[in-house]
């Protein structure tokens, strides 16, 4: 059974679309990539998918239920979706808010109410995982963009969400630090997390992601294409490489 | 707590605007001072001023389910400066008021003396003797809690002197309807058993983030402190403020028909006085020595309006040059 | 930083399936979502302003602003009908100008405005007697109709105007335009976070106030940072402490015969009664 469904979304701005007319079936463990020019619609997708909008027409399932503002009304259900659904912003400034980047991590475990034990557990591993120990004991607010982006990713993973959304993950990230962050994305997925990742930069994630959705500037999506079918396809790629 | 237009007599609202007049004029001075040491002050004094409106838009969550809002008065103030706080206050007024209308135009005056002055004021003259005793957050949690009281405690003086000010020739009130006996027990009981409390939570925990994260951002008071001479200065305008609202208010009522400014006239020396109100008594008093100086009422109230202009006058010119021959 | 390139093994807890707690307590984080819900009004209320329709007796600013402080003086100084019928006439005439899509917008802020108004002043007016909370509520919404007016009909780069006509200081002025550019980008950054904060509140919290904390003070550095920031870009810019004034009509006929209304009305109220 799939994991979420989208049947003939769209999302309206006040004064402009999001997204028109989507149909989208995900499997568990997907590595999916959106691409696409700037305000086609990936964030759309993503803020949609989270639960933190809802369509203007059409339905969300996810796992069975259907997402919509009767569901998310409910606190205990919204609170539920939360847990399984991990997001990782475009600007981090506004995800991070704990004094110390330990407590940034430790921030969604702990209202588990997880012991005290498991907490410290998972803030070493989330740290360890995504190469920022040594910024523990620093302040969020004064990291740099990449590294924010790194305690970002980590507090998530601290709830072992099952989706992961990323919304331009590799930006501001040097390149190394990029290849380690989709080596980590990669692992997770191979782990049974479903992965979907908004990204301008096709040549990073051309060799991780198993199926991209290409938008166009008509909110719509042009093409949904497994790797192998666009490597194939040399007229997309060079139509994502100008992105 | 901002006061929607119509709740206070024109007059009211005319005289506290013209208070306000000499302590924005201070602020500027002082704010142009402050500049010099800190040249970021000036962006931040719009930033603040959007930050305060947002402050003042968001809902906080209290016990029992419902909402109440924080004012940040205090915070400003030990966040910025209070002269910088007065200024980035009076702009979110004039926006909240000019583009949004919420609060009243004409209750600009009265609103900015009572959320822009006396509020970060008070706050921040707790925080300051909290810090010279070594316990800063206690003065800043006091200062949270007095500031938003105070303020609310004025605004009730201010609604509440309205029956007494501005009514009919049947005794009908013309503007806020309710005396000092019912505005100012209604205002502070709120604020003191509620909103000081949301306050005093709110800015205590702003505070200890901005000061754990990053204490420097916090406004250093100046190395050479005269801080004490300055709010002792503008307590005495904050006191004098409801006198001069006292005295000049009712010749600015002279607006009214002949007939109204007559019994209006003798209302005042014949209302009865709320129990128990000392502000009432007061106010009784000072009338009824006008009386008995034997000079018309308008006479009298005319003078103690040009009395009270004079003493704003003379306060605008001390502190300018006191100002000039400190820089 | 040098990457670790060797890939780890997750932990364990990261490789099994996640089940979702369910926490026993009801969740208190309304506040969220309403602060969520005024944010976004806000926002779109300043991503699109009310059109304004530069009226077409263009009056300067300055003068604007008087008209509109002497007017709302003068409704709050009268206490008959016979007076507020008239300065109601007065406002109708100027309606007349506006255009009709113009007109109907007027006409739906202001109703909606008098409502809310309403609600508030009528129950404090009550025991004073049906007339005065008529004669209150004909008098608010007066009010209310002219500084609508006036916003509909004056772009605040015309309110900045008219206060620097009337020597407004240089600091103050800036003061509010900054504010108004910083409004939308704080808001914004304000109702970013507590979406994030939303998506990361997997439980009820017991301390809703120690985040609230967390928010404005994360804001508060941010909107430090933003000073910062917007003190170099004015510095670059070559920025001397004045704000520029912009080019205003000087004032002429046009001006003193719009003031012309108010000021007779003014005149009859002081001087009539004597």
């Amino acid at each position: 059974m799939a994991l979420l469904t989208l049947n003939t979304v769209s999302y309206d701005y006040p004064t402009t679309h999001g997204l028109v007319d989507l149909t989208l079936t995900v499997d568990a463990g997907e590595f999916i990539c959106l691409m696409g020019p700037n305000g086609s619609g990936k964030s759309t997708l993503l803020r949609l998918l989270s639960g933190l909008t809802t369509a203007s027409h059409g339905t969300y399932q996810l796992a069975g239920h259907a997402i919509n503002a009767a569901y998310l009304a409910d606190a205990v259900k919204r609170q539920q979706l939360h847990q399984q659904v991990g997001m990782v912003f475009q600007n981090t400034d506004v995800q991070l808010f704990n004094p110390t980047v330990a407590e940034e991590v430790a921030f969604g475990p702990q209202q588990l109410g997880l012991p005290a034990a498991a907490v410290t557990q998972r803030v070493t591993d989330c740290l360890a995982l995504t190469h920022s120990t040594e910024l523990r004991d620093r302040v969020p607010y004064q990291l740099s963009g990449g590294e924010k982006k790194r305690v970002a990713l980590a507090s998530v993973l601290a709830l072992n969400p099952d989706i992961l959304l990323l919304d331009e993950p590799l930006n501001g990230l040097t390149i190394a630090a990029q290849q380690d962050m989709l080596v980590l994305l990669q692992q997770l997925q191979r782990a049974g997390k479903t992965i979907i990742m908004a990204s301008h930069n096709f040549q990073q994630v051309q060799s991780v992601g198993q199926r991209f959705l290409i938008f166009n500037a008509d909110h719509q999506i042009e093409a949904d294409v497994t790797q192998a079918e666009l490597a194939t396809d040399t007229t997309l790629q060079a139509q994502l490489m100008t992105l | 707590m901002h006061i929607p237009d119509n709740y206070l007599s024109p007059a009211t609202c005319g005289t506290l605007a013209v208070a306000m007049v000499p302590i924005w004029t201070v602020a500027v001075l002082k704010v142009k001072v402050q500049l010099k040491r800190q040249r970021e002050t000036l962006p931040m004094l719009g930033i603040a001023a959007s930050l305060a409106f947002l402050i003042m838009m968001f809902n906080l969550p209290i016990p029992g389910g419902t909402t109440a809002h924080a004012v940040g008065g205090t915070l400003l103030a030990v966040l910025i400066g209070p002269w910088a706080a007065c200024l980035a206050l009076t702009v979110t007024l004039a926006l909240q008021a000019l583009l949004f209308g919420d609060g009243g135009i004409l209750a600009f005056g009265a609103n900015a003396l009572n959320m822009a002055v006396i509020m970060p004021f008070v706050g921040y003259a707790c925080y300051r003797l909290g810090q010279k005793w070594r316990h800063p957050k206690i003065g800043l949690a006091v200062g949270a809690y007095l500031g938003i009281n105070t303020a609310a405690l004025v605004a009730g003086i201010e609604l509440g002197l309205q029956p007494l000010l501005a009514h009919t020739a049947s005794g009908a009130p013309l503007y806020c309807p309710y005396g000092l006996n019912i505005a100012v027990p209604a205002m502070l009981a709120a604020h003191l058993l509620v909103a000081g409390w949301v306050e005093m939570g709110f800015t205590l925990l702003v505070y200890q983030f901005v000061q754990k994260v990053a204490p420097t951002s916090l406004y250093q008071t100046a190395p050479r402190t005269s801080q004490r001479r300055w709010l002792g200065l503008l307590l005495g305008l904050a006191i004098l403020t409801p006198l001069g609202l006292l005295a000049s208010n009712t010749a600015w009522g002279e607006w009214g028909p002949s007939e109204l400014k007559h019994l209006l006239a003798q209302q005042h020396l014949t209302a009865q006085v709320p129990q128990g109100m000392a502000h009432g008594l007061h106010f009784q008093a000072l009338f009824s020595d006008y009386a008995i100086a034997g000079l018309p009422v308008s006479v009298g109230y005319i003078l103690s309006a040009l009395t009270a202009i004079m003493i704003f006058g003379l306060l605008i010119r001390g502190l300018q040059h006191d100002t000039q021959l400190k820089n | 930083m040098i990457p670790n390139l060797k890939t780890k093994p997750l932990p364990t807890w990261l490789t099994v399936p996640n089940h979702p707690v369910k926490s026993k307590r009801r969740a208190s984080m309304q506040f969220l979502s309403r602060n969520q819900h005024h944010l976004r009004h806000l926002l779109q209320r300043l991503a699109q302003p009310a059109p304004v329709q530069p009226s077409s007796w263009p009056l300067s600013p300055q003068i604007n602003l008087l008209r509109l402080g002497l007017v709302l003086l003068l409704i709050a100084s009268v206490h008959s009908f016979v007076w507020l019928w008239g300065l109601a006439l007065l406002l109708g005439l100027q309606l007349l100008l506006l255009p009709p899509r113009q007109l109907r917008y007027f006409i739906r802020r202001w109703l909606l405005s008098c409502c809310i108004a309403v609600i508030i002043v009528l129950p404090s007016y009550w025991l004073a007697g049906p007339a005065t909370v008529v004669f209150f509520g004909v008098k608010t919404s007066l009010m209310l109709a002219n500084a609508q007016y006036f916003r509909l009909t004056t772009t605040f780069q015309d309110v900045l105007a008219g206060l620097k006509a009337w020597h407004c200081p240089n600091v103050l002025i800036m003061t509010l335009a900054i504010a108004m550019i910083y409004l939308r980008m704080l808001g914004q950054h304000l109702l970013l976070t507590t979406e994030a904060l939303d998506l990361r509140l997997v439980a009820p919290t017991r301390h809703p106030y120690r985040l609230i904390g967390a928010l404005f003070g994360n804001l508060y550095l941010k909107s430090y940072a933003y000073a910062l920031e917007l003190y170099a870009a004015m510095e670059a810019r070559g920025f001397n402490g004045h704000y520029a004034k912009p080019v205003g009509t000087a004032s002429h006929w046009r001006d003193y015969l719009s003031l012309s209304p108010v000021l007779i009305l003014m005149g009859l109220l002081l001087f009539g009664g004597h």
